[in-house]
């Protein structure tokens, strides 16, 4: 098992995709930072007075998640778009120790893409916050925020991995998740909260507290563990959909 | 040794494998024949477990590929020469399937070696020739140091020196004792390989045999077109050539055509046709392909 995980993690790390959707996910995570200081208190942006926006800034710690999503997704398509998986299953015959492997590898470079989004989200969020006057929200608020990021960010690369050996076409997955995620589920999540906060991507929201307006999501907790249940859930959906499959 | 018993494979309504049975031996080159679409690709899919078998079964040694405890130790197969990720290193693809299967990371080197890849083995496979493609697939069949090796279509796009280097290596791994079983649907590339033949056509066998059984009884005659033929049949008999004439054509054994083209401008003996004749195996497989090719 460890040396399924070595070829796992060997894998990820020997092209270079994943260098390309880190500092993807970072730049998302820079623009969403520097942006909700610039614009807060202006034109009906919540104002930087309030604890709960300050924590919002803190949040966007988990903003590359759709990065690692992303990343999941290729680690599961691009085996099938060249055909690796032949090799790889060649070398393990037992397939849903090979998914246990991919899933955890994932997980392994979703937690390094959750902690360089939380450090950088501090190396800029604590230096403007200060220039503008902010208030402070005690450091394990903080703490707990990116807390949640980093889990949110390391699930979301479990649930990409169970996208992409669902929808083993790449470039049909990597369309259909970033349609979920930019429009079906935000619209939801905006216009029907009542159904939205039970989307992974609400449950997300609730888990990593990325709202100013709270009282429309789970509670942290709940969210936290609904989340991850979804992960449970798309890591099953990996392990049961490719047990069978034929490889061709 | 290599059983398919009564193996069957439906792909939806195509039935890619009909009830095909048939045995390699262990210690054996075996030539694994058929026109494109007769079902190689897919029998060798099922023998490695990645294509579950509708009915029937294909076993190495009396186990399916997914209950050996070891399996690249045993079996190495070098499916398609497509099958790499253009973004990484030759080096870095062999790593990553000796961590899978609990190899020694030594061995990357030593079968970059045998198949002369050392010098590019830090190079995206993205930038390699479908030849030196095909070369890193048989590396990786090789990396478990197996008995039994599977290869299907080894020699699909490799230029005249590749065929020539692949003879060659598949020639060395067969004096190693070790089983092989390398499919073609071009006859030429393996023929002068192997020494049993296991031909299908649309999923079903046609003929399982030693390859001497198959060439020896029409061992490959010239056929001779001349007006002159009896001059020129004791002209060729002289040179110890055996002659069978009918209708004024002749087919002579034991002479080449140059042979007979030299004996016969040097009798002053005119020449219509001069021909070699295929040999049995060739027949054999040509027919096959031919009446493929005349079904709707």
């Amino acid at each position: 098992m460890t040396g399924l995980l070595r070829a796992e993690l060997l894998k990820i790390r020997s092209t270079r995709m994943w260098w390309g959707l880190l500092v993807g996910a970072l730049v998302f995570v820079a623009i969403q930072v520097v942006a909700l200081i610039l614009v807060s208190g202006q034109q009906g942006a919540p104002s930087l007075d309030q604890g709960s926006t300050v924590r919002t800034i803190w949040a966007s710690a988990g903003t590359g998640s759709t990065f690692a999503l992303v990343l999941g997704i290729l680690g599961m398509t691009t085996e099938y778009r060249h055909m690796t998986i032949t090799a790889t299953f060649l070398a393990t015959p037992r397939r849903g120790r090979v998914i246990a492997a991919k899933l955890v590898a994932h997980a392994a470079f979703g937690v390094v893409f959750g902690v360089a989004g939380a450090a950088l989200t501090a190396a800029l969020a604590v230096p403007l916050l200060a220039m503008k006057g902010a208030p402070a929200i005690p450091t394990s608020t903080i703490l707990q925020v990116l807390g949640a990021a980093v889990v949110g960010v390391a699930v979301y690369a479990v649930v990409g991995v169970g996208v992409g050996s669902f929808v083993r076409n790449q470039v049909a997955a990597i369309v259909a998740a970033l349609v979920w995620v930019f429009l079906v589920e935000s619209l939801i999540i905006t216009l029907l909260p009542q159904v939205g906060k039970w989307l992974p991507g609400g449950a997300a929201n609730a888990m990593m507290q990325a709202t100013s307006n709270r009282g429309s999501l789970l509670e942290p907790w709940a969210g936290g563990l609904l989340f991850l249940a979804y992960g449970l859930a798309f890591a099953a959906l990996a392990a049961v959909t490719t047990q069978r499959r034929d490889i061709t | 040794m290599i059983v398919v018993d009564s193996l069957t494979k439906d792909f939806g309504t195509v039935r890619a494998v009909d009830g095909l049975s048939f045995l390699v031996e262990a210690g054996s080159v075996t030539g694994f024949l058929g026109p494109n679409g007769a079902g190689k690709t897919t029998t060798l899919r099922v023998l490695l477990g990645l294509v579950s078998p509708t009915s029937g079964t294909a076993t190495i040694d009396g186990r399916r590929y997914a209950e050996l405890p070891e399996p690249m130790r045993m079996v190495g197969a070098a499916l398609e020469a497509s099958s790499f990720h253009p973004g990484r290193t030759a080096r870095d693809h062999l790593r990553v399937l000796v961590l899978s299967a609990g190899l020694r990371l030594t061995r990357v080197d030593e079968v970059l070696a045998q198949v002369a890849l050392t010098e590019s083995a830090d190079r995206r496979v993205g930038g390699f020739s479908l030849g030196m493609r095909q070369r890193l697939a048989l590396a990786g069949a090789l990396l478990g140091d197996p008995q039994v090796l599977l290869l299907d279509e080894p020699a699909n796009g490799l230029d005249p020196e590749g065929i020539a280097w692949l003879r060659g290596f598949l020639r060395h791994l067969a004096s190693q004792g070790r089983t092989v079983l390398v499919s073609s649907h071009v006859l030429a590339e393996v023929q002068q390989t192997v020494d049993h033949v296991v031909i299908i056509s649309r999923g079903r066998l046609i003929r399982s045999a030693p390859l001497a059984e198959l060439t020896q009884n029409h061992a490959a005659d010239v056929r001779v077109r001349t007006p002159d033929a009896d001059r020129l049949r004791a002209a060729l008999e002289a040179q110890g050539a055996g002659v069978g004439a009918a209708d004024g054509v002749l087919h002579v054994s034991g002479l080449t055509p140059p042979d007979i083209g030299r004996i016969a401008l040097r009798e002053a003996v005119e020449l219509h046709e001069l021909v070699q004749e295929e040999s049995d195996l060739e027949q054999v497989f040509l027919s096959l392909t031919d009446s493929e090719g005349s079904q709707p």
